[in-house]
């Protein structure tokens, strides 16, 4: 296993319980590859739904997909609701554009869609969803008219279902073998992830795979979640996912196997690749009209020698595969997609990519991916160049 | 007659030329156990326990973050999961509801022991009374008292950021007689059963920037309603006889009345949260499906049932901090205090308004400065910037 070396403090005991479990970096199935559609959008507004469209159009069209469907978005919204960074509003930094989604749900509702969900977690509270865009910032009142038929749920905790709802890692799971969530995420025929265009601190990369960590209930795999049952409110930062020092409410499934590595980067990869695989994502738009670069947070730790930029790469990524739609936003702000622990921009952990590659969920090699639209060339933004 | 600026004189202090340090100062009082022995020209002296019968004293809480004893740098965890902030907002305004038209002091000392309290706190309990219309009894304890006996820099830097507080209040006098903005009216008797839970609210309220007009049951009849979209009645029971028909008139006219369970008798349409909502005319009446029992539940209840949208002002990057909305009875003034409970700087902080205003001035215990405020995608935003202590932002429509 070439990325464990002397930088990785483990014990041989968690190095037995990772070689034991085959999941040494061995590929197993080809993993698909799917169209990815790039192209320059400058400005939010209006050119953001034209745009949007002909990438979908590029994609073969979303009718299929969408047609007499209910479509749940699982936006990015990150917590703190009130953070900015300086005085700019999170939808310019951190979270998806609510012109993007505007322009998602609209067209969904074009393509036929019958039900429109806008679907995200929130770590401090569980307010109704339109709730937490007012205290962003932004009046969610025209998202719930883009199209007929749009609603938002927090999915924090049951939000407004009687029940969670368990899906299932279908083969082999890394870390989780499922994980309990809000009804939103099972009683949906489609789920889009709408991201941003942004670097992770820890994890390297927060595009559409990392997204997909927001669909895990505060309720049960927060810092605030009992031992028992899940707690009937949302409250806590999903720190176990990270650091598994604690398994999630008892009523939720525990780790496969608790002798692997405590580590961050080591854990988030897999837990990714997990929920992923346990909640496939049929579509990914990743938002990088505007954003920041370094981090997915308003403001770096006191001494952290990096600085957070603020960025207009004017680009918006869109692909059936949330791994190819990946690596290309990766190539896209100036990052190799084939890089390896240790390579920006997986300095601190294992590359999600890879790892979601090697779960089978979709290649990050760019040389299997076609893409359409704009030429790499012409709309790439290097974050670190 | 000037109003009253308190100074808790140290009895060690026996030396005429201590003085010094208040001479030029807007306090006009001291305070002590025993009356300073040489002449104290304007200085009015009062002893402890012979205060003006018209002044209300309250024992306030020191106003800070509260750090877990046991936990370096780790803030004890509140009834939220957030840091618990000790405040003093709710203790002055239930003071001044329950003791109309009289001067309000708090008579809190700084935290003894082996604690060691930041010197820069000192000048945050002197803004932190001002801003809600009251007066700490300045209390130089501790070593913050050793700092200035032997006129050390430390001590003389932090004295003139308490003087600059309390100048800065002196310049702005009209700001004390300016009524607070809110959307919501807490009504209650403040008494007997409901005590608890309806000062508890006025408490917790500012910790979610929830701000509200706080009316006494025995006012409600008369008192105005202009300006609020809300009433939150907090007694066990329902409203009765004429408060019952001018509320419930407040609701038919497109107000959310919420009221314990009796107020109206029709069955309800829908739920919200763990509220049964009536609709009735134009607005709703909400009624709790269960009888209160957590005060920081229900401040959080009510800002949804309000909803953010109606929030008089949304802070961001504010962190553990209150904001105090006050406007000139012509609605085209205002100023906004904010008092951060953390010690050290600030983030950026920015202020978020539905009311367009068109100039912003920040004032801050180092300076001022003008901002311009900007158009948000809701209403109007100023960023304030990075500040330490307190700052006041002024707004002009």
């Amino acid at each position: 296993m070439r990325s464990c070396d002397s930088v990785f403090p483990w014990s041989r005991r968690q190095w037995l319980a990772v070689a034991a479990s085959g999941l040494t970096g061995v590929a197993r199935a080809a993993a698909p590859s799917s169209k990815v559609a790039l192209a320059r959008c400058r400005a939010y507004g209006k050119a953001v739904t034209p745009a949007l469209r002909r990438m979908f159009d590029q994609l073969g069209g979303i009718g299929r997909l969408v047609s007499g469907k209910t479509v749940a978005i699982k936006i990015n919204m990150a917590n703190p609701l009130l953070a900015r960074t300086g005085h700019t509003p999170a939808w310019f930094t951190r979270w998806s554009h609510p012109d993007v989604i505007g322009a998602a749900v609209q067209l969904f509702g074009e393509a036929g869609a019958t039900r429109i969900r806008i679907l995200e977690s929130s770590t401090e509270d569980d307010n109704p969803l339109e709730e937490n865009f007012l205290i962003g910032g932004w009046d969610p009142a025209p998202l719930l008219t883009a199209a007929p038929h749009v609603e938002m749920e927090n999915t924090g905790s049951l939000g407004y279902g009687k029940k969670y709802h368990r899906i299932t890692v279908p083969e082999k799971p890394y870390i989780y073998p499922g994980f309990d969530v809000n009804h939103s995420y099972v009683e949906c025929d489609v789920l889009v992830s709408i991201s941003k265009l942004k670097e992770h601190l820890k994890a390297g990369l927060s595009l559409s795979l990392e997204n997909m960590v927001g669909i895990i209930p505060p309720a049960i795999y927060g810092d605030a979640a009992p031992y028992d049952d899940p707690s009937p409110r949302s409250y806590g930062a999903r720190t176990m996912l990270h650091t598994g020092h604690r398994q999630p409410s008892a009523t939720a499934p525990a780790e496969v196997d608790q002798a692997t590595p405590r580590e961050f980067g080591y854990r988030v990869p897999r837990v990714i690749a997990d929920i992923v695989r346990a909640r496939p994502v049929n579509l990914a738009i990743i938002d990088g009209i505007e954003t920041q670069t370094t981090a997915e947070v308003a403001a770096l730790e006191p001494g952290d020698k990096r600085q957070i930029r603020l960025v207009k790469p004017g680009i918006l990524v869109v692909g059936w595969n949330p791994v190819c739609t990946d690596a290309v936003a990766a190539a896209a702000i100036g990052f190799d997609p084939m890089a390896d622990r240790g390579k920006a921009p997986f300095e601190n952990c294992d590359s999600m990519l890879k790892v979601a590659e090697e779960a089978g969920i979709g290649t990050r090699d760019l040389s299997k991916i076609e893409m359409v639209g704009a030429a790499l060339r012409e709309v790439g933004f290097p974050f670190r160049g | 007659m000037p109003e009253l600026i308190p100074f808790r004189w140290p009895a060690e202090w026996k030396d005429a030329s201590r003085l010094e340090l208040i001479k030029g100062t807007p306090i006009n009082c001291l305070v002590g156990d025993v009356r300073p022995p040489f002449p104290l020209g304007d200085l009015q002296f009062f002893p402890n326990d012979g205060l003006p019968a018209d002044i209300a004293v309250r024992e306030g809480a020191w106003p800070r973050v509260l750090l877990a004893a046991t936990k370096k740098d780790a803030a004890e965890a509140g009834a939220t999961g957030a840091p618990w902030v000790d405040s003093n907002a709710g203790l002055i305004r239930i003071a001044q509801l329950m003791e109309p038209g009289k001067p309000v002091w708090l008579s809190t000392r700084p935290p003894a022991g082996k604690e060691v309290v930041p010197l820069e706190e000192f000048a945050r309990a002197v803004a932190e009374a001002c801003t809600y219309g009251a007066r700490w009894m300045i209390a130089p304890d501790g070593p913050f008292r050793g700092e200035l006996e032997k006129r050390g820099e430390t001590g003389l830097r932090e004295w003139k950021r308490v003087v600059s507080a309390l100048n800065l209040f002196d310049r702005h006098p009209e700001w004390r007689s300016w009524a607070p903005v809110a959307a919501l009216a807490v009504v209650s008797d403040f008494a007997g059963d409901n005590k608890l839970m309806a000062e508890e609210f006025l408490i917790l309220a500012p910790r979610r920037h929830l701000a509200y007009r706080a009316i006494r049951k025995a006012d409600a009849a008369k008192a105005s309603l202009s300006g609020v979209k809300a009433i939150l009645y907090l007694d066990g029971a329902p409203p009765e006889g004429e408060i019952r028909e001018k509320f419930l008139e407040f609701a038919r006219a497109g107000g959310l009345l919420i009221s314990p369970r009796g107020v109206v008798a029709e069955e309800p349409k829908e739920t919200f949260l763990n509220y049964r909502i009536h609709r009735l005319g134009k607005g709703r009446v909400a009624v709790p499906k269960e009888a209160w029992y957590d005060p920081f539940l229900l401040v959080a209840e009510v800002q949804l049932l309000l909803s953010n949208r109606e929030n008089v002002v949304q802070v961001w990057n504010g962190g553990s901090m209150n904001s105090h909305l006050l406007a000139s009875p012509k609605n085209d003034r205002a100023v906004v205090h904010l008092i951060p409970y953390s010690s050290g700087r600030t983030q950026a902080v920015t202020l978020g308004f539905s009311k367009p205003y068109r100039s912003a001035r920040i004032c801050t215990l180092d300076g001022e400065k003008v901002v311009r405020p900007v158009r948000g995608q809701i209403g109007t935003e100023v960023p304030v910037g990075e500040f330490s202590t307190y700052a006041a932002v002024e707004l002009e429509a």
